[in-house]
């Protein structure tokens, strides 16, 4: 195996996130393995109205350009600036790094969340008015 | 009494709380951090909200979110545990702005033994003993070795704003006071954002003997008796126990008055702790009052029978203490050792790690209050205290024997802790003889 075909290994197993690679050649035999992400069995957290689980179901096969945009904030989610106003963002908007997605509110302080990233909006994962917790998945924003 | 109770802690304190809530009936909110996620006693909480990422100044400390979860999660109180916000002014305020019950003291309480120089000068007034020194914030290092020229070498810089060992220096000479004087400071600011210093002559061969205290909103305020905490390394205690070797009925009965005495001279209420340095001829002098529940509090509630965080949850929900002075009694002894993932043999360093192997010692009066368990990950953020253990016997040498078969059962791999340290305590002439000081771990545990 020369070193060009090493480098190649090492790029595949970067972009594809592998901690382990195994080959063997005449019989052929690859070994490919990725990080054990699993959270312990040990911790499983029931399922209240405001909190959202720690053991996510399995994601859905989500395309890799895909993003979860995630509450920066712990606090009450709202689509639009006001109740009367329209929403900030509708599924297949598109957006800018400056595009206000939502409002978290916090301690009566209306947050407004910014996307900070270019893409279109592709899914609104929680209910106005609902309570988020930090790092609740709240858009699924597919980049551009 | 309250419905639900958001804890905002973490750690072998939010679990003890949870606990407390549990018996009470009373639904628990639990509050964590990204570094969290994997905290045993989430499960256990009825709710639990991830309010940051790891770092504690965005999660535990940061005022906004744990009030924002207390908000969305409707809760009637919250319980600060020790450390973070525990010792707030501020953030009891906000509390009471939100119409959710602090559980702890009023904030004007908290502000008086918050500022040490203040609770000083408070206890002074009272006529309580307090160690000569300044009677008010030093000004410069020169009013500090004029002082100091007064009261006498050696003499100790103290940060008026906080403790845990921060921000004191011990200095024996002019020149080493003049130098340790910015370095006090700046460790002061620092840590808690307040670079007021003062000055105590150091008293060389004291104990440290801490009164607990409860007062309700009534006015009722008893004592609980003493806690001896004078197996300490740079002012971080290591081992406490009570009864003091020390003590007896006439000096219990002055220090537990003087204490008394402080805690109506501030208003305080709720739980709280008088701390005070015995010296050699067996006078006591009052340091400074710890105004929330303290790390070491399972000790007194071995030795009581009273459990103090009920008492803190009852005593905030408006309910007058049902105990009275003559009740409370000290049974047997027992002793605390706070196992830390710290290794002993390389300067008390924190470890961070993964658990790999634990056994948990057991029987009679053992008591381990933890959050641990086998293959959880200690994260980096935090103090280093991974549970403490606690003996309960009926005579001090049966305690110290108790405690030695306790940590030659206790198996933590992984990472290296603080275990073998308190049995080498535990096996140590002094320390069995009762007759240590404020230099024990220092003299002959190296620095």
């Amino acid at each position: 195996m020369d070193l060009d075909q090493i480098r190649k290994i090492l790029e595949l197993m970067e972009s594809n996130k592998l901690i382990e690679f195994e080959y063997e050649s005449e019989g052929t035999r690859i070994k490919l393995r990725r990080p054990d992400d699993r959270a312990p069995a040990a911790v499983v957290i029931p399922q209240p109205v405001i909190a959202a689980p720690l053991v996510s179901p399995p994601a859905p096969a989500r395309a890799d350009n895909v993003f979860e945009f995630k509450s920066p904030l712990v606090g009450t989610f709202y689509r639009a600036p006001r109740p009367d106003a329209d929403p900030f963002v509708n599924v297949g908007d598109e957006v800018n790094a400056d595009k206000v997605l939502c409002i978290v509110e916090a301690m009566k302080m209306m947050n407004e969340i910014k996307a900070e990233m270019c893409g279109i909006v592709r899914d609104i994962l929680v209910k106005n008015g609902q309570a988020v917790e930090f790092g609740e998945p709240l858009f699924l924003i597919e980049k551009k | 009494m309250f419905s639900r109770i958001l804890i905002a802690n973490r750690g072998e304190i939010a679990l003890r709380i949870l606990r407390a809530c549990k018996e009470l009936g009373i639904d628990t909110v639990v509050v964590y951090s990204e570094a969290d996620r994997n905290a045993i006693y989430l499960k256990h909480a009825d709710y639990a909200v991830c309010i940051g990422p790891g770092p504690s100044a965005k999660s535990y400390l940061d005022i906004s979110r744990i009030i924002s979860a207390a908000e969305i999660s409707d809760v009637d109180a919250i319980h600060p545990g020790y450390g973070f916000l525990s010792e707030n002014p501020h953030f009891a305020e906000v509390c009471q702005s939100c119409n959710i019950t602090f559980i702890g003291p009023p904030p004007e309480a908290t502000r008086v033994a918050g500022d040490k120089v203040a609770a000083r000068d408070l206890a002074r007034k009272l006529k309580i003993p307090t160690i000569p020194g300044s009677e008010a914030a030093l000004r410069d290092e020169k009013e500090a070795v004029e002082i100091a020229r007064k009261i006498g070498y050696p003499v100790i810089l103290k940060a008026a704003g906080g403790g845990g060992g921060r921000g004191m220096r011990v200095s024996h000479n002019d020149v080493s006071l003049v130098n340790n004087f910015l370095a006090a400071q700046a460790e002061a600011q620092a840590a808690f954002k307040n670079s007021t210093i003062y000055i105590e002559k150091f008293v060389e061969r004291a104990r440290h003997v801490e009164i607990q205290l409860l007062a309700d909103k009534e006015g009722n305020i008893l004592h609980l008796g003493e806690r001896d905490c004078t197996i300490q390394r740079r002012f971080q205690k290591l081992i406490e126990e009570s009864p003091s070797p020390i003590m007896t009925p006439a000096l219990r009965k002055d220090m537990g008055n003087s204490a008394i005495a402080f805690a109506k001279g501030a208003k305080y209420v709720n739980a709280g702790t008088c701390e005070f340095l015995v010296d050699e001829r067996g006078k006591f002098y009052f340091i400074e009052m710890n105004s929330r529940i303290q790390v070491e509090h399972p000790v007194t509630e071995m030795v009581t029978g009273i459990d103090l965080i009920k008492e803190q949850i009852r005593i905030a929900a408006g309910e007058k203490l049902k105990i009275s002075q003559k009740d409370v009694q000290l049974q047997g002894a027992a002793i605390e050792c706070r196992i830390n993932a710290e290794n002993p043999n390389n300067g008390f360093k924190p470890v961070p790690g993964k658990i790999t192997s634990l056994v948990i010692p057991g029987g009679p009066g053992v008591r381990f209050d933890s959050h641990i368990y086998p293959g959880y990950e200690i994260p980096s953020h935090y103090d280093s205290m991974v549970g403490k253990l606690i003996v309960h016997r009926k005579d001090r040498d049966t305690a110290v024997s108790a405690m030695r078969q306790a940590l030659s059962e206790f198996v933590i791999e992984g990472v290296p802790t603080t275990i073998p340290f308190h049995r080498a305590v535990m096996d140590h002439t002094q320390f069995i003889r009762g007759q240590v000081d404020t230099t024990f771990v220092e003299s002959y545990f190296g620095r």
